[in-house]
Formats: structure tokens, sequence, C-alpha cells
């Protein structure tokens, strides 16, 4: 069935929610309003409030609660209404759940999940991309799904994951894309990236909403550069084969992210390239990513900041040319 | 050095004393009558003026205040320090009787606080035999407070304790050796080595929730504990500690509001042990009583002596009944008295002397063995001695076995990051969640009401 983003979702959480009963869901205003985005909407019909609970805005009680609840062999789903607001929470995320299965070996089977990215104009506290906050914390799996197929594929394997689960939704993609979505149940492996188009001249890898700036990009330079695109989707743990595969077969590289350039993801896969790919790589690594600044309000100003279609032709040009 | 003191002021960086704006109760000492106003013309005036009670087990009310006075001298630099007023001579009172403890159940909480103690002064040489790696952590004068408290937990309920609460485990069942092992760092340690003090778990058997250094953190866990276990049909009770110092962070408001609203059951003690670190409590918070904070939460708060096991016991089970009920959390403040410095590496020479002694005098252990011994006359003085030997006994016995484990390899280090394939099977602790389902059916086919599309 062809689903939004969005719908594919919900479905994921959904069909567990029906499929398990260890697993629920908190967060705020997630109950009888259904979320801020509408992905729990109609949930608290069918689960009940016991399942589907509406806290206070408090995030570092809705991850602490939910890790709590994870000890007891529950699988919690929390929703941050919007993913800056995981800063909100960071202490317990990065102290606590992090390290809870290396230090004492617990495991803690949660996930933390919302809405990020840029492109709809929500300004510095509604735009962000925060993933690398937690890249950088060993004991978490981070991942960002960019196609409805994914995203449901992706959502279910992280609620069904022994580990704790950040999982950011990209805001623009919600309603914007629709996939094709199989009706029987099935998963997508975390840690596995995918080649989205095949190309033969030089690889784009990318991740959420930059992989449809890549694909458009690719459709733009058709007739004139063969662009491979790499979706990573889960951006922690990295699948370091599939980024060495790609390198080695067209031996040039952009890296393309929303987020600032500094500490970036696009500086840990320039080392795993110069680890894995050094003898193969025929010009500079290229890195395409946010400026290093906040995201800004004004539409003007954050279609500066953030990479655009013409960006990545642009560069794809120049490295091609190299 | 020979100074001569010139003048003395009292600093005015908020850490005025609070015990002079105490408001008058209505039904004596035991119960302080907590206004939301100060008395003044307006609230007099007001016909919906509310008042709410907070109970107070203490046998006594010490009335010290700690504040930050700037010397001036002639002859060498300005110096400034921590004074102690008060009454520095108030008698000790004596332990009230508890409403649940029958003489072995007493007895047994005594040999726990002399565990902890034994096992601390046992910590303390080994430190001092350069076999511990980093610091040491103690609980001295708040062993009432850790063996009582836990000994109130049922086998299902959970807990986790501060870096002070080393007591508790004991009392849930971890061996000295354990704590002994986290210390020293070593391969059989709880953690492998991997974290030291208390800073351990278990979620099988013990219902331990490891605590992180981060204060506050654990409130929202355990309150998550208890909401996991409802979901399961279940009321356990979940135990957890929070300092006067601690009790400041965001976190702390979190995790009790949490646990408010969705009425778990949290039995939080909060530890007034006057010190954090080198900060007395005058410069914590401003209320008279943090008990008093349970009011805002809209739950229940009470008072006790943390010196005195029975008081610590009888509000500790009363709270883990009313977990057992369903009827949500409980705040416990606990009054005592940090007996050493935040670690061993500090003397605590910024803590006033006479408040030193004041609070020596009411050691808990000599207290709870004064009750035991004279008062009740539940132990004879041969079988305390008895009791006292045996428990030497085993803290050396643990000594030695904790001594003797290796230190771990350093490719121990490796691994264990992730739960990985065959690592842990997960499942509902205390059964499969009864799910109802409505008759929804789905998602209506809505467009967001948001602003962001």
């Amino acid at each position: 069935m062809l689903l939004t983003y969005l719908e594919a979702i919900r479905q994921g959480i959904w069909e567990e929610m029906d499929r398990d009963p260890s697993v629920f869901c908190l967060g705020e205003d997630i109950g009888i309003y259904g979320g801020a985005f509408k992905v729990t909407d109609g949930f608290i019909d069918r689960f009940g409030p016991e399942r589907v609970i509406d806290t206070p805005i408090a995030e570092s009680a809705i991850v602490g609660a939910a890790f709590g609840a994870s000890l007891t062999g529950m699988r919690p789903v929390a929703e941050f209404q919007f993913m800056d607001f995981i800063g909100c929470a960071f202490n317990q995320i990065t102290n606590m759940v992090a390290k809870t299965h290396y230090l004492w070996g617990a495991p803690a089977p949660l996930v933390l999940r919302g809405p990020s990215g840029g492109y709809v104009h929500g300004g510095p506290f509604h735009s962000q991309n925060p993933e690398m906050w937690f890249v950088h914390n060993p004991g978490l799996k981070v991942i960002c799904p960019a196609t409805p197929y994914d995203a449901k594929g992706l959502i279910k394997a992280a609620i069904r994951d022994n580990n704790p689960c950040i999982f950011f939704e990209h805001k623009y993609l919600y309603r914007r894309i629709k996939g094709e979505v199989p009706a029987e149940d099935y998963v997508v492996p975390i840690g596995k990236a995918n080649i989205v188009r095949e190309g033969r001249d030089l690889s784009i890898i990318t991740y959420a909403a930059m992989v449809h700036t890549a694909l458009e990009a690719a459709e733009v330079l058709k007739n004139e550069i063969d662009l491979e695109i790499l979706d990573l989707r889960t951006v922690s743990p990295l699948d370091r084969e599939a980024i060495a595969a790609t390198v080695k077969k067209t031996n040039k590289v952009i890296i393309l992210h929303e987020h600032s350039r500094t500490g970036g993801l696009a500086g840990e896969i320039a080392a795993i390239i110069n680890e894995e790919a050094f003898d193969d790589l025929d010009g500079p690594i290229v890195r395409i990513a946010g400026l290093d600044s906040a995201i800004p309000f004004s539409p003007p100003q954050e279609e500066h900041y953030l990479p655009k279609i013409e960006d990545v032709v642009r560069e794809s040009r120049r490295l091609k040319a190299y | 050095m020979a100074t001569k003191k010139k003048n003395s002021k009292h600093h005015s960086n908020g850490n005025r004393p609070r015990n002079n704006s105490r408001p008058t109760t209505a039904r004596g000492e035991t119960d302080a009558l907590v206004r939301p106003v100060e008395r003044s013309s307006i609230s007099s005036l007001n016909q919906h003026l509310r008042t709410y009670s907070i109970p107070d087990l203490r046998q006594e009310h010490p009335n010290l205040t700690v504040r930050q006075v700037s010397e001036k001298h002639k002859d060498a630099p300005d110096h400034v320090r921590y004074e102690v007023s008060g009454n520095l001579d108030a008698p000790v009172p004596p332990i009230r009787d508890s409403q649940y403890l029958r003489k072995q159940q007493a007895i047994e909480i005594y040999r726990f606080m002399l565990l902890n103690r034994k096992m601390e002064v046992a910590l303390e040489n080994l430190y001092k035999q350069g076999k511990v790696v980093g610091g040491v952590y103690f609980g001295l004068g708040q062993e009432a407070c850790s063996c009582a408290s836990a000994y109130a937990l049922d086998k299902d309920d959970w807990f986790a304790p501060m870096i002070r609460n080393q007591g508790s485990l004991l009392v849930r069942g971890f061996a000295a050796r354990d704590t002994m092992m986290q210390y020293m760092a070593k391969a059989d340690s709880p953690t492998r080595g991997r974290d030291g003090t208390s800073h351990f778990g278990d979620i099988e058997k013990r219902n331990m929730v490891s605590p992180i250094s981060m204060l506050g953190d654990l409130i929202p866990v355990l309150s998550g504990v208890a909401l996991g276990a409802r979901l399961q049909g279940r009321h356990v009770a979940v135990m957890t500690y929070i300092g006067d110092g601690g009790q400041s962070t965001g976190v702390t408001y979190e995790g009790i509001n949490f646990a408010a609203v969705q009425n778990l059951g949290l039995v939080l003690f909060i530890e007034s042990n006057l010190w954090a670190y080198s900060t007395p409590s005058e410069m914590q918070y401003r209320c008279k009583d943090l008990a008093e904070r349970a009011i805002g939460y809209g739950i229940p708060g009470v008072i006790v002596d943390g010196t005195d096991a029975c008081q610590v016991y009888d509000a500790a089970r009363q709270a883990v009944e009313r977990a057992h009920r369903g009827e949500g959390p409980t705040l416990i403040e606990a009054k005592m008295m940090r007996m050493k410095g935040h670690a061993i590496h500090d003397a605590a020479a910024y803590v006033p002397k006479p408040m030193f002694d004041f609070w020596k005098k009411r050691d808990p252990i000599a207290r709870f063995e004064n009750y035991l011994v004279k008062d009740k006359k539940w132990l004879t003085p041969k079988e305390n001695a008895e009791l006292i030997s045996e428990v030497e006994r085993i803290i050396e016995e643990e000594r030695e076995i904790a001594v003797n484990s290796p230190m771990p390899t350093p490719e121990s280090a490796e691994g264990g990051v992730y739960c990985e394939e065959g690592c842990h099977e997960i499942k509902p602790k205390y059964g499969i969640p009864k799910v109802k389902k409505g008759t929804g059916v789905g998602y209506k086919q809505t467009e967001a009401a948001v602003h962001l599309k």
C-alpha cells in the first residue's frame, strides 16, 4: 500500500503495540490529541490511556520513566514533541541509559522518537538535527530513515531491539513523500545502509531528507554524471562495509548532511574512508553540510544555511572534474 | 596562626536562618503547620487560607543554623568561614518505639548497621593500604537511614542507592565483598571493574537499579520501574534516596512530579545530612524543611530523625504499604548529619566543630545499641558483644575475599556496549501485561493541526 512517511511510522508503532503487550507509548500530548504531528492519532482509543500516556512537560522524567519501565521488561516508546527538546534529557540519555549495559549489564529496550530536521522554517529550536549528540555515545543506536518503507521497518526493528534506540523522524518528509509499504510484517535491520541509486562516477553518502536532495541532484546530472547514492539509514552504528564498498566502486565521494559541518558525521565517515579505502580515492573527500551556526528562522536565511540540490550538483561537477 | 578577631558580620547571600521564620504550629511541636503565605494582614483576611500539615516523628527539633561569617583580622588576611548557632547542648532524645518492629527485626537492623559501619572502617583501612582505586565515600552517621529504610522493602520491591547508602545494599542481600571489590576495581566486582562504589545493580534477583553520579536522575527511573510493574498488574514500592544537595536538581522535581501525577509507588528519602560536599543546607534551599516540598507535589511528606532506626523504619514501612495499595508516592525527609567529609580526601574542615560534637552524641548505632541493650533489654551485653564480634569476623572474611580477587585484564574493557543476540532474554518481570483493546480501529486521515507542515 502507498503510505506517507508519517503513516508508515504510525503503522509500525501500531502493529508493534498490537503484537506485543509490553510495548507502550509515553510523551507530551500523545493521547487524546494524538501528538503534535499526529503520529499517535487514534492510539488512545485503541490501546487505552494505560498504554498511551500523556506526561508532564518533563523530558528527563519521560526518558527516566521509559528507562525504568524497560528494566522491568517493558518496551516503551517515548515521543519527543520535537527532537530539539531531547537536550532537556541529555544527562538521562547519555549518562544513565547509554552506559547501563556496559557498566552493569542491564539491557534497556526503549525507543526515543520524534521529529527533527529543517526545511519547514521552524526556527532554531524546532529544526535541529541533534543526532550527532548521540552518535558520540556508545551504547545508543541512532536511526534516521529516509523512506516510508525504511521508516516502518526501522521503527519496528527499534522497538524489538534490546538496546536504547533514538529514532529521528524527518518532519519535512512526514507528509511530503509517499512510498510503497508491504502489508505483511517486516523489519529493516538496524546498522545496514542501502544503495538507493546505483552509479559509476561518484558516491553521495547521506541519510534522511538529504537522500531526496541527492536523488534530485542525480536526476539533474543524469546525462552528465552517474551518481551512486548510499542511504546510511542508521548513523550509529555506522555500516562501515557499505561506506567502504561504495568508495571502492566509484573512487570519489561526497558526504552530505543537514547538521553543522564542524564535528559532523562527515568527519567521522571521512575517517572511516581513510581507514578502509584510502588507496581507492581519486579525489578529495567533499563535505556538504549545514553552516556552523544555529539554524536561522527566516526562510531565505534557512535556505542559505541548509544544503540544497544546487550544492550537490555544483560539488559533484567539481569533484568529477578533479 | 595567632590572629585576633576584630569583627564578624553575617553574609546576606541568601543563607539567612530558617528557624526563626518557622510558622507557629496549631498542634504543637510534632506537626509543622505550613502556610502558603506568611502570616500577614492579607492572609488573615483571606477566607480561603489553606493549611497543610507535615507529620514529624522526631522527638527533638534541633535548631542549629549555619551561616557564613567574614572575619576581619588586623594582622592577617580576611577569612570567611562557617559558623553554627543554636542550642548545641540539647539533650539526646530517646529512640521512639516502633509501631512495627519486633525484637528480632530490630536486632537484624542493628546488625546491618554494624555491618555497614565496619565495612566502611575496613574500606578506610584498605584505602590507607593503597588498595582502593580513587576515593571512599562514607555513610557515617547515616547507617540507620540506609539500613532501616531498605529493611522496610518487600522482596519484589525495587530500590536504588545513592553513594552513602552502602548499608542498603547489605540489607538487600549484597555481600560486603561486592562493595569492597567495587572500590578496589576488581575483576570479580559486580561491574567487573567497569565502575566503582555503590554503582552497580541487579534487575534479576535483588531489584536494584545502579546509580549514576549525577544527582536526581534515579527518581524518574524508579518511578518508571513502578510504572512498568503496574502495567504488568503489580503495585511495587520503588525506593530511592536524594540528599539535601541533590534535591536542588531539576530532574528531582521532574521525577517526583511524574510519580505524583501517575500515582506511582515511589518512596523517596531525602537524606538531609546538612552538607552537600562543602555547602551547608542553608545555601541549597529556602524552605524550613524539605518535607514541605511534598505539599507542592500534592503527595504525603513526613519528617523523621535519620539517626533513629525505628522512626526511619516506621515511615518507610508506611510509605511502602501505601505504594503496595497503589496509593502513590511518599516523600520522607530524614534529618541527620554526614559525619565525615564528602569523600575520604576531604577532612571537612569547613564544618564547625560544635556541629560534629552535637551529632556525634546522636550516633545512630550508639543510640540503637543503647535502646536494644538498656531500654528494651532485647540484647544482653554478652549477646551484643557476640554480635559485634560476629560482624567483625564476617567483614574480615569478606575483606580477605575482596582483596584476593584479581584485577581485570586490560582487554576486559572491551565488549558489552550493546545487548547482542543471545545476551539477554527480555520479558515482563511480573507477567504479561493484560491488554485491553478498545474499539478504535485506527487513525483518522486528518491533516496535522500543526504550523510546521
